[in-house]
């Protein structure tokens, strides 16, 4: 290939500096056929640009409550985290999803609140989200409204835990989201409260199903919202 | 969502079809994910290069044929003929034909210059290949492509004014 045909490209491509494009363009104002050569290879790669397909990625691939196979789902969850950290730029590991149950729910609301995708269902209404996520699900999640006691609810998304289905009601309290990890476990009773990366967590077992809230809200809170969410069955 | 567009649309156009592009991407994300602590500098050309990677892969399993060894060495190039190709009048599906014919090592560079308009920094990083290289793949890709255009382009039409 002659140099002069790699700097035509270099040149269109826009890899020459300063001084050589000058020189470049010398050359074409005195060789007429260089010149026509230039404007054939800058329709081709307009051309290129405006017909070529560019294919867009599948809506499945990072909307993980789209009904889908589960290894999709979880590509879906593993692909929020990739791409969020990417956006932020961040250099930082993220906390290693999967080493338990309670660095996955922590996980899965810290992408939620940073890709800003909170819910899936948008909605203040409990008779509106609990047949949303029974469709959705092999279960059906208890849904309170408890926006008297200040809590509101703004509505639910699916994710996965353990690689498993999961309802995850959302509710706000102020500025703070408060994520609800909803499902059917047995035999796993007692009280958890911890806090992870500044975040608090709290589990309990209530009527055959499993919660785990997580939230930045202070842990006296958070403690009161499980109490009045166990409470309501 | 950044990225993950110009990672399924290398990875479509690397393996020729979605069924596949998704398979493959999805492993590669997860490669990624895995290889995170590896991400030094810009975030595109990293996943793109993970992709890329993982496309080779499965074509060396799947579609061998696809990779035949090309032919690296520099090339006189034949000048252009006189008649200019109406790029502007060709039809999408016969662009899109065009590239999917070409070797793949054209193909990705093809694709990461005109799709992602990567600079050729990038694309030698993702495709594993010197800058010269790059320089050279793109000019016989650019070739090979006008040439098979110009074999399928319509004979050139009087335009009627009204």
């Amino acid at each position: 290939m002659r140099t002069e045909d790699k700097t035509l490209h270099a040149y269109l491509d826009g890899e020459l500096d300063a001084a050589a494009s000058l020189e470049f363009e010398a050359q074409m104002a005195a060789n007429p056929a260089l010149r026509a050569a230039c404007e054939r290879q800058r329709e081709l790669s307009a051309a290129i640009r405006e017909k070529a397909d560019y294919h867009q990625a599948p809506a499945g691939l990072y909307r993980p409550e789209r009904p889908a196979i589960r290894n999709f789902r979880l590509a879906g969850a593993f692909a929020t985290v990739a791409i969020v950290a990417f956006a932020l730029g961040a250099l930082v590991k993220f906390p290693a999803a999967g080493d338990s149950l309670a660095g996955e729910v922590v996980a899965s609301h810290v992408r939620s609140t940073l890709s800003g995708r909170l819910f899936d269902v948008a909605s203040a209404d409990q008779h509106t989200v609990k047949p949303w996520l029974s469709a959705r699900l092999a279960y059906s999640p208890p849904v309170a409204d408890l926006s008297n006691e200040g809590f509101e609810l703004a509505g639910a998304r699916l994710d996965t835990l353990d690689g498993k289905p999961v309802a995850v009601l959302v509710y706000k309290r102020r500025q703070h989201v408060v994520d609800v990890f909803v499902r059917p476990e047995s035999g796993a009773a007692g009280r958890a409260s911890f806090q992870r990366d500044g975040f608090n967590v709290e589990g309990f077992a209530q009527d055959g199903m499993r919660y785990w809230l997580v939230s930045d809200l202070n842990r006296n809170e958070l403690d009161d919202f499980a109490r009045l969410l166990a409470a309501r069955r | 969502m950044p990225h993950l567009n110009a990672a399924y649309n290398l990875a479509r156009w690397l393996t020729r079809n979605d069924h596949d592009a998704q398979d493959v991407l999805q492993e590669a994300l997860m490669r990624a994910l895995r290889f995170f602590d590896g991400l030094r500098g810009e975030a595109r050309p990293w996943l793109l290069a993970i992709v890329r990677n993982a496309c080779f892969s499965w074509l060396e399993a799947n579609r061998p044929a696809d990779l035949v060894a090309i032919d690296e060495r520099e090339q006189e190039s034949d000048a252009p003929g006189p008649e200019a190709l109406a790029a502007r009048e060709l039809d999408r599906r016969k662009v899109n034909a065009a590239i999917a014919a070409l070797p793949v090592p054209f193909r990705e560079v093809l694709v990461l210059r005109e799709l992602e308009d990567l600079a050729y920094r990038d694309i030698a990083r993702i495709a594993g290949i010197p800058i010269g290289t790059v320089m050279s793949r793109l000019a016989r890709a650019r070739r090979l492509l006008a040439e098979s255009l110009r074999a399928i382009a319509p004979p050139p039409r009087l335009r009627l004014h009204k």
